[in-house]
C-alpha cells in the first residue's frame, strides 16, 4: 500500500524534525514494509494554503497536514481550535487541543471528507514590535501585521490597526514603519531575522498556537483494514504527536532566549530584543476583550450549536464561556 | 518521467500548440501515466490560487507602466537621448538598445515588459538605419532581461516570498550585478563590432552640446525611478505596492512630459491585457504542471540526485547552475523559480551559502532562460515587435549576450561580494 | 457568417479588455489610497487580498482578448515551413487543443465555486470576503474564454473548409505572420 502524503511548510522545524522522518522512515519501518509513503509538501506543490484540505477531501492525495487556521474559510467553526491567549504553555495548549479533538474530528468528517490523525503545534504566535511597547495597551493605534481572521480581529479589538503584508516583506515593513508590530512564531521570527528590525518582544500567544492538523482522506481510511488503521493511529501518536508536543515548551523557552538573550539559546547566537513582561492586570483586560468581543463574534460566524459544544469542551478546560450575541 | 517530459514538450511545442496549453497537456499526461491520484480534481483550485495572488498583480502594473511610457512618447525620447550618448561606440545604435533597456529596467519589475518597451521604440530605427537584425534584436531581448535584475524586480519579489528573505536586501544585491551585466553587454557588443564592423551599422557622432541637451529627456525616467524605489526605501510601500505607485507615477509623468488622451489610455490598457494574459496562461499552466510533477515525486528525484552525488559545495553549485541552464530552455521563468526554489534553496543554504547571493545567481540564470529557445518569452516579445524576419534571427543574436551572462554567473561564484557588498555595506 | 461571428467576438472581447483595464486602474487607486492613509496613521486594510481577487478576475476575463489578438505564444518552427493549407491545419490543431483545455479548466473551476457556495466560505481575513462573490466572476471569465475559443475554432474551421486560408490565418494564425501580411 502506498500513501501519498502532503506535508506542512517544508522549511519549518515541525516538518524537518518530525513529519519528514515519521512519514519517510518511522511509519514504513513500523509497518514492516507494508506501507510505502510518497512525501511532498504543500509549498513544494505550490498549493494555495486554503486548498490543502479541500483537495484532501477530493482524494487528490491520501494524507495532508497544515495549519488548521488556513482552512477556516470553509469551516468558521474550526477557528475554535486555536483561540489566541487561552493557552500560555504547551501543556495548556495540548489540553485545549485534546478537548477540541472530537469537535475537530466532526468538522473534518463533514467539511473535508477526512479523518483526523494527529494535531501538533507550531510554536505560539508572539508579537514583534519595532516600537516602544511596555503593555498591551500600547498596541492601541499601532499598525500590526497579523495573519488569520481571529488574530486580526482580536488585535483590532485591542485598538491596533490591521495591515496586510506578506511574510517575506515583514522585515522591510517593520524597518521602514509600514507596520509597527507583526505576529509570528518566535522561532520563525528568529530564523527570518525579525530581531534585526524590531526592538520589543511580547512573548504571549496573541496569535494562538497555530495547530497543525494531520488528516487522511475518509474513503482511503475506511478502505484500510483495522490492523493498518490501528498501526497508523498508534504510531503517529507515539512517534509524531507526542514528541512534537514534548519539545514545544522547550522550543518556546529557547526561541525566546534566542531573541532576548535571557537564557540558553539552542539555535545560534542570542539577540537582545527587549522582553515585555505582560502584567496580570493587562492580561486580564485583554482576556476580557477576547471573551466579550472576539469570541461572541466567532460564535455568530460558527453558529450557536458549535459555540455550545465549544463551551462544554474547550471552554470548560480553560474556564471561559462564550456568550452568543 | 524526465524523458516523457522532454519528448512531450518538444513534440507538442513543434506542433505549434500554444505554450501555456502545452504545459497543461503535459500535466494531464503526468496525471494519467505517472500518478495514481486524480490530480485533475485539483485543476480548478490550482487555477484559482495561482491567479488569486497579490504578488502577480505587479505584472500587469509594470506592463501598463511601460505601455504608458511608450504611448506618451517618453520612451521614444529616452531612446533618442541615450542614442546621442552611446552611438559613437563600435556597434552604434545597438548600445542605445542596451542603455535604454538598463534605464527602463530601473523602473520596471518585469523583463518581458522591459523588452516590449524597448522593442517597440527601437525596431523602427533598426530598419531606418540598416542594422544587422540579428545583433540588434538580440541586444533588445538580452537587455530586456535586466528588468528582473536591476530593482524593482517581480522575480526577486517572488524569490524573497518563497525563501523568506528580505526583498529590499535582494533589490540592493541585484543593483551592482545588474549594472555590471549591462556593461558587459556593451563590451561584448564593442568587441563583436570591432571584429565585424558590418554587424554594427553606422557609428554616429553628435556634438557635445546636443548630448548635453539630450540629458533633459532623461528627467522623466529618472523621476519615475526615484518615485518607485523611493517609495520602497522610505517605507511608504511594499515592493508589490510600488508597482501601483509606478503606474500612478507614469500617468503623472506622461501628463507632464508627454501627453495623455483617452485614446492613449485605451491603447495602453489593451496592450497590457494582451501581454498579461499571454504571461498568465503560461504561468498558470506551469503551476499546474508543477503541481502534477510534485505529486509524482520530481522533487524527491531531484533532491536524491543532488544529494546522491556527494559533491563539494562548489561542485554542487556548478551542478545546480547546469540544471538551471538546461531547465531554462524549456520552462517559463516564473514557474521555473516556483518549481525549483523550495527544492534547491534549502540544499544551497545548508551548505553555508548566503540565500541573498544565491537569489542573484539564480536571477542571472533566469535571465538566460528568458532568451534561450524554445521557451524564452523575451524572444517572442521581440519577434512580436518586428515586422519581418524569422525567430531564429533573434535567437542567434542573443548568443553573445548569453556568453556574457555565463561570465557573470562565474564572476558571482568566484566573487560573491559583487552581490553582497552593497546590502552589507548599507546595513 | 463565420466572419460575422469573428468580428462580433473581437468587438466583445475588446470591450471586456477595456473593462478589465478599468478594474486594474481602480486597483491602482485603491492601493495608492491605502498608502496615503497609512502615512496619516490609518488604513483601508485588505489591499493584498483585494489585489489578489482583481488579479484572478482580470486574468480569466483578459484571456479572450489575447486570443483575438493572437497573443498566446506559439512556436512556429515547423508551421512556418509549410504552405497555407498546412499552416491552416496547424492552426486548427492548436485552436482545438486550446478549446479543449480551456473548457476543461472552466468545467473544473465550477467545483471551486460550488464548494464555496456550499460552505458559505468566507476569506480567512478581517474582511471576511464571501469567496463565492469573487469566485463567481472569476469562473464566469473562464466560461466566457472557453466559449470564445470554441466559437473561434468553429468559425475558423468553416473558413478552412471553404479554402479561405488567408482569412482563417487572420483569425487563428500566429501574429508574426499576420503582421507580415499587412
Ligand atoms: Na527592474
Ligand atoms: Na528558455
Amino acid at each position: 500500500e502506498t500513501l501519498s502524503v502532503v506535508g506542512s511548510w517544508s522549511g519549518l522545524p515541525l516538518h524537518k524534525q518530525y513529519e519528514a522522518p515519521f512519514w519517510s522512515e518511522t511509519l514504513p519501518a513500523a509497518s514492516g514494509g507494508n506501507l510505502e509513503v510518497a512525501l511532498t509538501t504543500h509549498d513544494q506543490m505550490n498549493l494555495g494554503v486554503g486548498d490543502v484540505f479541500r483537495l484532501l477531501g477530493d482524494g487528490v492525495y491520501d494524507v495532508a497536514m497544515t495549519v488548521a487556521d488556513y482552512a477556516v474559510a470553509d469551516a468558521p467553526e474550526l477557528e475554535g481550535l486555536d483561540v489566541p491567549l487561552l493557552a500560555l504553555t504547551a501543556d495548556e495548549a495540548r489540553a485545549m487541543v485534546d478537548a477540541a479533538r472530537p469537535m475537530v474530528e466532526d468538522i473534518y468528517n463533514t467539511r473535508f471528507n477526512s479523518h483526523v490523525l494527529a494535531i501538533a503545534p507550531y510554536p505560539p504566535q508572539v508579537v514583534f514590535c519595532n516600537a516602544e511597547v511596555s503593555s498591551l495597551d500600547d498596541l492601541q493605534g499601532l499598525k500590526v501585521r497579523a495573519s488569520g481572521r481571529m488574530t486580526a480581529k482580536f488585535l483590532e479589538a485591542l485598538g491596533a490597526e490591521g495591515v496586510n503584508v506578506a511574510f517575506s516583506e515583514v522585515p522591510g515593513a517593520l524597518q521602514k514603519g509600514v507596520v509597527d508590530c507583526a505576529v509570528t512564531g518566535a522561532g520563525s521570527g528568529y530564523s527570518a531575522g525579525w530581531w534585526e528590525v524590531s526592538t520589543h518582544l511580547l512573548p504571549i500567544p496573541l496569535g494562538g498556537w497555530d495547530s497543525v492538523v494531520t488528516a487522511v482522506n475518509l474513503d482511503k481510511w475506511n478502505g484500510l483494514d483495522a490492523d493498518t488503521q490501528a498501526l497508523i493511529a498508534d504510531t503517529i501518536k507515539a512517534e509524531f504527536e507526542d514528541p512534537a508536543w514534548a519539545s514545544a515548551q522547550n522550543a518556546l523557552v529557547s526561541d525566546i532566549a534566542c531573541l532576548t538573550g535571557n537564557g540558553e539559546c539552542a539555535s545560534g547566537d542570542a539577540r537582545s530584543m527587549t522582553l515585555v513582561e505582560v502584567s496580570e492586570a493587562d492580561f486580564e483586560k485583554a482576556r476580557a476583550v477576547l471573551v466579550d468581543e472576539v469570541l461572541p463574534d466567532w460564535a455568530s460566524r460558527a453558529g450557536d450549536d458549535w459555540a455550545a459544544r465549544w463551551n462544554d469542551s474547550v471552554g470548560a478546560t480553560v474556564g471561559v464561556t462564550v456568550m452568543a450575541k | 518521467m524526465i524523458g516523457y517530459l522532454t519528448f512531450g514538450l518538444l513534440a507538442l511545442l513543434s506542433l505549434s500548440i500554444p505554450v501555456g496549453i502545452v504545459l497543461f497537456l503535459l500535466g494531464f499526461g503526468i496525471d494519467t501515466f505517472f500518478s495514481p491520484f486524480p490530480l485533475m480534481k485539483g485543476l480548478g483550485n490550482l487555477v484559482w490560487s495561482t491567479s488569486n495572488n497579490a504578488t502577480l498583480i505587479a505584472i500587469p502594473f509594470f506592463v501598463l507602466l511601460g505601455e504608458i511610457l511608450v504611448r506618451s512618447g517618453i520612451a521614444t525620447r529616452t531612446y533618442a537621448a541615450l542614442d546621442r550618448w552611446v552611438s559613437w561606440l563600435p556597434g552604434g545604435l545597438v548600445h542605445a538598445n542596451i542603455a535604454t533597456a538598463t534605464m527602463f529596467s530601473a523602473t520596471s519589475g518585469s523583463s518581458v515588459a522591459t523588452a516590449a518597451t524597448v522593442a517597440t521604440v527601437a525596431m523602427p530605427q533598426a530598419e531606418k538605419l540598416g542594422y544587422d537584425p540579428k545583433l540588434f534584436s538580440g541586444a533588445i531581448a538580452a537587455g530586456g532581461t535586466l528588468g528582473i535584475m536591476i530593482p524593482p524586480s517581480i522575480n526577486l519579489i517572488v524569490y524573497g516570498f518563497l525563501t523568506q528573505t528580505s526583498i529590499p536586501r535582494l533589490f540592493l544585491a541585484g543593483l551592482v550585478p545588474g549594472i555590471a551585466l549591462a556593461l558587459s553587454f556593451v563590451v561584448i557588443t564593442m568587441i563583436i563590432c570591432a571584429i565585424r564592423p558590418s554587424l554594427g551599422g553606422e557609428r554616429r557622432f553628435f556634438p557635445f552640446s546636443e548630448m548635453l541637451r539630450a540629458l533633459a529627456e532623461l528627467i522623466p525616467i529618472i523621476l519615475l525611478f526615484t518615485v518607485i524605489i523611493g517609495s520602497i526605501y522610505n517605507g511608504w510601500a511594499t515592493p508589490t505596492e510600488a508597482a501601483a505607485v509606478g503606474v500612478a507615477g507614469a500617468i503623472v509623468i506622461a501628463a507632464i512630459f508627454g501627453g495623455v488622451s483617452l485614446q492613449m489610455f485605451s491603447q495602453s490598457i489593451l496592450g497590457t491585457i494582451k501581454i498579461t494574459s499571454m504571461i498568465m496562461l503560461v504561468v498558470i499552466g506551469a503551476s499546474f504542471l508543477n503541481f502534477t510533477l510534485a505529486s509524482a515525486g520530481i522533487g524527491r528525484e531531484l533532491q536524491a540526485f543532488i544529494g546522491g552525488l556527494g559533491l563539494s559545495p562548489l561542485m554542487t553549485i556548478l551542478v545546480i547552475v547546469c540544471i538551471y541552464i538546461v531547465l531554462g530552455f524549456f520552462i517559463e521563468t516564473l514557474s521555473l523559480m516556483v518549481v525549483t526554489i523550495p527544492i534547491i534553496v534549502p540544499i544551497v543554504v545548508e551548505m553555508g551559502y548566503d540565500p541573498i547571493w544565491f537569489g542573484i545567481l539564480m536571477i542571472v540564470l533566469i535571465e538566460m532562460a528568458l532568451i534561450t529557445p524554445p521557451v524564452g518569452l523575451n524572444l517572442y516579445v521581440v519577434q512580436g515587435a518586428r515586422k519581418s524576419g524569422t525567430m531564429s534571427e533573434v535567437m542567434l543574436g542573443t548568443i553573445p549576450y548569453i556568453l556574457a551572462m555565463l561570465a557573470m554567473a562565474a564572476a558571482l561564484i568566484v566573487v560573491p561580494e559583487i552581490a553582497l557588498f552593497l546590502p552589507n555595506a548599507l546595513e | 457568417m463565420a466572419e460575422a461571428i469573428l468580428v462580433r467576438l473581437r468587438t466583445a472581447n475588446r470591450w471586456v479588455a477595456l473593462l478589465v483595464g478599468v478594474l486594474l486602474l481602480a486597483c491602482v487607486a485603491f492601493v495608492l489610497t491605502d498608502i496615503v492613509l497609512r502615512q496619516l496613521g490609518s488604513s483601508l486594510g485588505g489591499t493584498d487580498e483585494i489585489s489578489g481577487y482583481v488579479m484572478a478576475i482580470a486574468t480569466s476575463w483578459g484571456m479572450g482578448y489575447a486570443l483575438m489578438e493572437l497573443g498566446h505564444v506559439r512556436i512556429d518552427i515547423l508551421r512556418s515551413r509549410v504552405r497555407a493549407r498546412g499552416r491552416a491545419l496547424f492552426d486548427l490543431l492548436a485552436m482545438a487543443s486550446m478549446a479543449g483545455v480551456i473548457s476543461l479548466i472552466a468545467v473544473r473551476s465550477w467545483p471551486v465555486l460550488e464548494r464555496s457556495l456550499a460552505n458559505s466560505s468566507r476569506a480567512n481575513t478581517p474582511l471576511e470576503t464571501p469567496l463565492a462573490l469573487v469566485q463567481a466572476p472569476w469562473f464566469a471569465g473562464w466560461v466566457w474564454f472557453a466559449l470564445s475559443t470554441w466559437l473561434t475554432f468553429l468559425a475558423a474551421a468553416w473558413l478552412v473548409s471553404r479554402g479561405e486560408f488567408e482569412r482563417s490565418e487572420h483569425a487563428i494564425g500566429t501574429f508574426g505572420e499576420v503582421d507580415a501580411l499587412k
